[in-house]
């Protein structure tokens, strides 16, 4: 069984616009209207999960929530068919915006909120259901940023655990949190490099720092690092070997990048999870995150348009 | 059809030594009106609902008597809630607890919600883990 954390999830709310208006100048009203909108249940394990329930993948989606957003993110996942085991705390959940320009969506605009403040008994709750979670779980998902109130050490705590308890543990988050996970040495590391892109302190300019910073989490102890290299192209690193994993796709065919590079980790996990090497999943990772990337849906499922996104992928050693 | 096709995938669930007060949080919360208990494994061994708490709340007579016109006013049953809202949970959940799992009919889970008039079934797996619940509108929605 796959175990997702998202301790912070949000609500995705998207805007279609045809362009944003931006006000400079005082007036009474300012209004841009949406062409349409979706909501859904976000953060990067709630996607991951939703992503391998949609290809048949039985997971357990843990995390906190709480209010009116935080049942519908629950009521989201049931209808994915996720199991859900959130707890629910004294807050709201947070909720995302994404505004789209039509024929500009590549450049999404996103305004996060910073989520809702855990408090201490809240966490020792989760903390409980989570060590609980974990006899049936072999593999555990470690996802997205941590909500106000948690100590950024707790990935690497909770990596601890997993391990110790037998399951390979996948962190992608940033900052932090994902410094101080390393010396838990989980499986796979995917930096969340969106605000900035750098690892720890160094700048990931280039592919050579790319390697070289990648190189240094496999020396403590990780077996995969995945940093992302552009919006078409990562690197993954392994003791053995570099690959690089790039698609020859314009951007301008991307309709909706939220979620995609979760897609791509999920698509990567489905892979290892099915025994298939490490080459085969990143590029189906790819493939995964590229076809949601250029629907409209925000987790594509049809799995005949992920194939087909495999012919416009190569994986090269470097 | 089987309870793995009908069954809510949900796994909120509490232990038998928490407080009362908490109970009450998660049930308000979570909408939920009743919740399986289960142990560190994540085992079912009870059922706790907000009926439980109620009736450990109301004054020994209410039971023989089955009418609130005895009770002058709610102030007894605040002050016997307050009372127990920092007691653990494990003296007002029932430990017997009827279950179904996921390869059983849905004919064995809508037989026991409707015979014993409860709102929805726990269902475990083969080593008796909570693996989701059964509730009554799973039953109508899925038999519309």
């Amino acid at each position: 069984m796959i175990v997702t954390v998202t301790l912070n999830p949000a609500v995705d709310k998207m805007y279609w616009v045809n362009a944003l208006k931006i006000c400079d100048v005082t007036q009474e009203e300012f209004l841009t209207r949406a062409l349409r909108s979706t909501t859904s249940a976000g953060g990067k394990g709630v996607n991951i999960s939703v992503f391998l329930s949609r290809l048949g993948v039985e997971n357990i989606a843990m995390g906190f929530v709480g209010g009116h957003t935080g049942h519908v993110i629950v009521r989201d996942l049931r209808d994915e068919g996720v199991t859900t085991n959130f707890v629910w705390t004294h807050g709201e959940t947070r909720a995302n915006v994404t505004l789209l320009e039509v024929g500009r969506e590549h450049s999404p605009n996103l305004i996060n909120e910073s989520g809702q403040t855990i408090l201490p008994e809240e966490m020792a709750r989760f903390m409980r259901r989570y060590r609980s979670m974990l006899n049936r779980a072999a593999w555990v998902v470690l996802g997205g940023s941590l909500p106000p109130g948690v100590d950024p050490g707790v990935y690497g705590e909770m990596a601890r655990m997993a391990k110790d308890a037998g399951a390979k543990v996948v962190l992608s988050t940033g900052g932090d949190a994902l410094t101080r996970a390393l010396d838990a040495c989980p499986y796979i590391v995917k930096p969340d490099t969106r605000e900035h892109k750098t690892f720890g302190d160094k700048e990931l300019t280039s592919v050579d720092a790319i390697v070289e910073a990648g190189k240094d989490v496999v020396a403590c102890g990780a077996e995969i690092v995945i940093i992302s290299h552009d919006v078409t192209g990562d690197i993954a690193i392994t003791r053995d070997a570099v690959w690089e994993i790039k698609a020859s796709v314009p951007t301008s065919k991307f309709k909706n990048l939220v979620g995609a590079d979760d897609v791509f980790l999920g698509g990567i996990l489905y892979k290892l999870t099915q025994d298939a090497p490490l080459e085969e999943a990143l590029k189906f990772g790819l493939a995964a995150g590229l076809a949601s990337a250029e629907s409209d849906e925000k987790i594509c499922r049809n799995m005949s348009v992920i194939e087909e996104e495999m012919k416009d992928i190569t994986v090269a050693r470097l | 059809m089987k309870v793995r096709e009908i069954m809510t995938k949900d796994l909120t669930a509490v232990e038998k030594d928490i407080p009362v007060r908490e109970l009450i949080f998660i049930l308000n919360n979570a909408e939920m009106a009743n919740v399986p208990v289960v142990d560190e494994e994540g085992r079912l061994t009870g059922f706790i609902s907000e009926k439980d708490l109620i009736r450990a709340a109301l004054p020994g007579y209410f039971e023989m008597l089955h009418s609130t016109s005895f009770i002058p006013d709610m102030n007894q049953l605040a002050k016997k809630l307050a009372q127990i809202a920092d007691e653990p949970i494990e003296r007002f959940t029932r430990t017997s607890v009827m279950s179904v799992t996921e390869d059983d009919d849905d004919l064995q889970a809508a037989d026991l919600i409707i015979r014993k008039g409860v709102k929805n079934v726990p269902v475990v797996d083969g080593d008796g883990r909570l693996v989701g619940r059964v509730r009554r509108i799973d039953l109508l929605r899925h038999f519309l």
